[in-house]
């Protein structure tokens, strides 16, 4: 028998690794259009159920010849971006008190979990008593859809900031103000930009609920509209776009990323 | 007993059965998808009377909530036939080639009240007197392309004003427009006699025309399946025929006047009513009958120039694919003596 000691040992710490292959979105998506086109131009997806992905280019750039797609993804991305600030202010901010104030935990945690699992879309009717059907209730459905996410988000966050350097802050006699701000904030930014991107998604899925009501501009009553009208590649167009302007918010928070954890 | 002697009871069985077996002529399954409103009434009446199976149909009625859903349950094959306003998606559908239009179902017609023009207290109060003045003001509609918008839009080529001068609110349901209404949120909206009576009755809102005053066309239709209308031509034309039977029992007991003009609801209107309490939603009473039973054709006859001039309106509002022509799924042969028809 020989010593274990002595048998030599391979090197096993590769893999697990994150890294990203910048071919390889690009690839899968071609591939699932080019499937799609050829599916369609086969005659295997009839266009009354399903039309061509060329179709719903066209419908796009028809929309775009006659202005309409500036002034429907102007009209959505004031009622997104005023309701998910308002939303990511306000949950940020409760989030943070309930992280380092135990009474504000104690109330705020119940209440939140409470409201939080209703449907805002439930809700329109109300909104629409409360705030009339023009802007003020479309851009409160998407900050109390964004307001909730972030709460958690930000709470649990603040929560997770280890406690070791917070106590080591206490020990180097740093005041109160100066741990929340240059050790509890930094700690939980990471936490706070994963509840971002939640929250960016759930405003973006809520502007098409929002938009049921009194809207005749925005990307929403568009998609609606062209479901009640059974253009289907209109339809489709819609999606398409609210899908990019997914993608763009996420390269946008991708770059905030890196700018707000240099530190890291 | 029969436990222990089951051939017995198989014989017991064939032998309670056999007349039904032999009797039952082999009848043809249809499905029908509708709405559980007054305007589906001569189809419920059929069925009710048998109408339907003396043709040989045996009939299942499928009901859904909205217009919309009525027409793609045909397109999609899980329907046969589809009774329904038009709507900007129903031609669309249609201009695929998965419907024909096959007879009429409601339409406006002089002296008969249908749809109303509702203004709120606020905008009457400040001179919104008549249907002429839309211009300016904003307006509850269920969505865009639904059959309100259509409305504003025959409003707006009679009276020549610019129907982008009507601020749209497309607000989704007639409860939310009555809601926008009664809020003061828009200045008018366009409702059903039953539901514009009821906000005039509760001074929220008031009446300040009806649609057959104005402009005169065919809301509704029957309509079929492309595969039904071109594999079973002569199931659709017995269809028709036990339809009419329901159309002509709806006429006289609902649409008949006396010598002043005014709507009789006699008895014929009572023996109908368990009928439309099966069937229709919510509940009506004989009063909410008198208001809100619309007019129809008694045979089913269409005002053919109406739905070319509808199409025409829709495919200039870019609603509706430029690509999409009438003849091509308005089949006439089933009704005899159309009106309008375009040479």
């Amino acid at each position: 028998m020989s010593d274990p000691a002595k048998t030599p040992v391979s090197f096993r710490g590769a893999g697990f690794v994150p890294g990203t292959r910048r071919w390889a979105p690009w690839l899968a998506f071609a591939l699932i259009i080019a499937c799609w086109e050829s599916a369609s131009r086969l005659g295997w997806l009839p266009s009354l159920f399903m039309p061509a992905p060329s179709e719903v280019m066209n419908a796009l750039h028809a929309l775009l010849v006659d202005g309409k797609l500036l002034v429907h993804i102007g009209a959505s991305l004031k009622r997104i971006v005023s309701g998910w600030i308002l939303g990511s202010i306000a949950g940020v901010t409760l989030g943070f008190l309930m992280g380092i104030f135990v009474l504000a935990r104690s109330v705020g945690l119940p209440v939140v979990s409470a409201l939080f699992p209703i449907p805002k879309i439930a809700l329109l009717p109300l909104f629409i008593l409360w705030f009339g059907i023009g802007e003020p209730s479309k851009v409160a459905t998407i900050a109390l859809g964004v307001f909730f996410p972030t709460v958690v988000s930000a709470f649990s966050a603040v929560d997770n900031v280890p406690r070791n350097l917070i106590r080591m802050a206490q020990s180097f006699g740093l005041s109160t103000r100066m741990i929340v701000f240059k050790v509890i904030l930094p700690g939980a930014m990471p936490g706070i930009l994963a509840g971002f991107r939640i929250s960016t998604s759930i405003a973006l899925i809520l502007v098409v609920a929002a938009e049921m009501i009194g809207a005749d501009t925005g990307i929403g009553a568009f998609v609606l509209a062209a479901g009640n009208l059974m253009q289907i590649d209109q339809l489709i167009a819609g999606v398409v776009l609210l899908s990019l302007l997914g993608l763009t918010v996420s390269a946008l928070l991708s770059v905030t990323e890196k700018i707000v954890l240099r530190w890291r | 007993m029969l436990k222990r002697y089951p051939r017995l009871a198989v014989l017991f069985a064939v032998a309670l059965l056999w007349p039904g077996l032999v009797l039952a002529q082999p009848k043809e399954k249809v499905t029908i998808s509708a709405l559980p409103f007054i305007s589906t009434a001569p189809i419920f009446i059929a069925k009710e009377r048998g109408y339907f199976d003396a043709e040989g149909i045996d009939l299942d009625i499928k009901i859904f909530n909205a217009a919309q859903a009525v027409a793609v349950a045909v397109a999609s094959n899980d329907a046969d036939f589809g009774i329904t306003a038009f709507t900007g998606g129903f031609f669309n559908l249609a201009g695929k080639g998965a419907l024909k239009v096959i007879a009429a179902q409601s339409r406006e017609e002089p002296g008969y009240n249908f749809v109303a023009y509702v203004a709120s207290k606020k905008a009457y109060d400040a001179g919104f007197r008549s249907p002429k003045d839309f211009a300016g003001k904003s307006v509850a509609i269920t969505t865009v392309g639904s059959s309100f918008h259509y409305n504003l839009g025959m409003l707006a080529d009679k009276y020549k004003f610019k129907l982008d001068s009507v601020q749209m609110k497309p607000v989704q349901s007639i409860p939310n427009m009555m809601a926008a209404l009664a809020g003061g949120q828009v200045d008018a909206t366009i409702l059903p006699a039953n539901n514009a009576l009821k906000l005039e009755s509760d001074g929220s809102g008031k009446i300040i025309g009806w649609v057959h005053e104005h402009t005169l066309w065919q809301l509704g239709v029957l309509f079929a399946s492309s595969k039904i209308v071109k594999e079973k031509r002569p199931l659709v034309e017995r269809f028709v025929r036990a339809y009419q039977k329901g159309l002509a029992d709806y006429a006289a007991a609902f649409l008949a006047k006396d010598s002043q003009g005014n709507r009789m609801i006699g008895e014929k209107a009572l023996a109908l009513m368990p009928v439309l309490e099966k069937w229709v939603q919510p509940k009506p009473s004989i009063d909410t009958v008198k208001v809100a039973a619309n007019y129809m054709d008694p045979q089913g006859r269409l005002l053919v120039k109406n739905i070319y001039d509808q199409l025409a309106w829709y495919q200039a509002q870019g609603l509706v694919d430029k690509s999409v022509k009438a003849v091509d799924f308005i089949d006439l042969s089933f009704v005899k003596g159309h009106r309008d028809v375009p040479k």
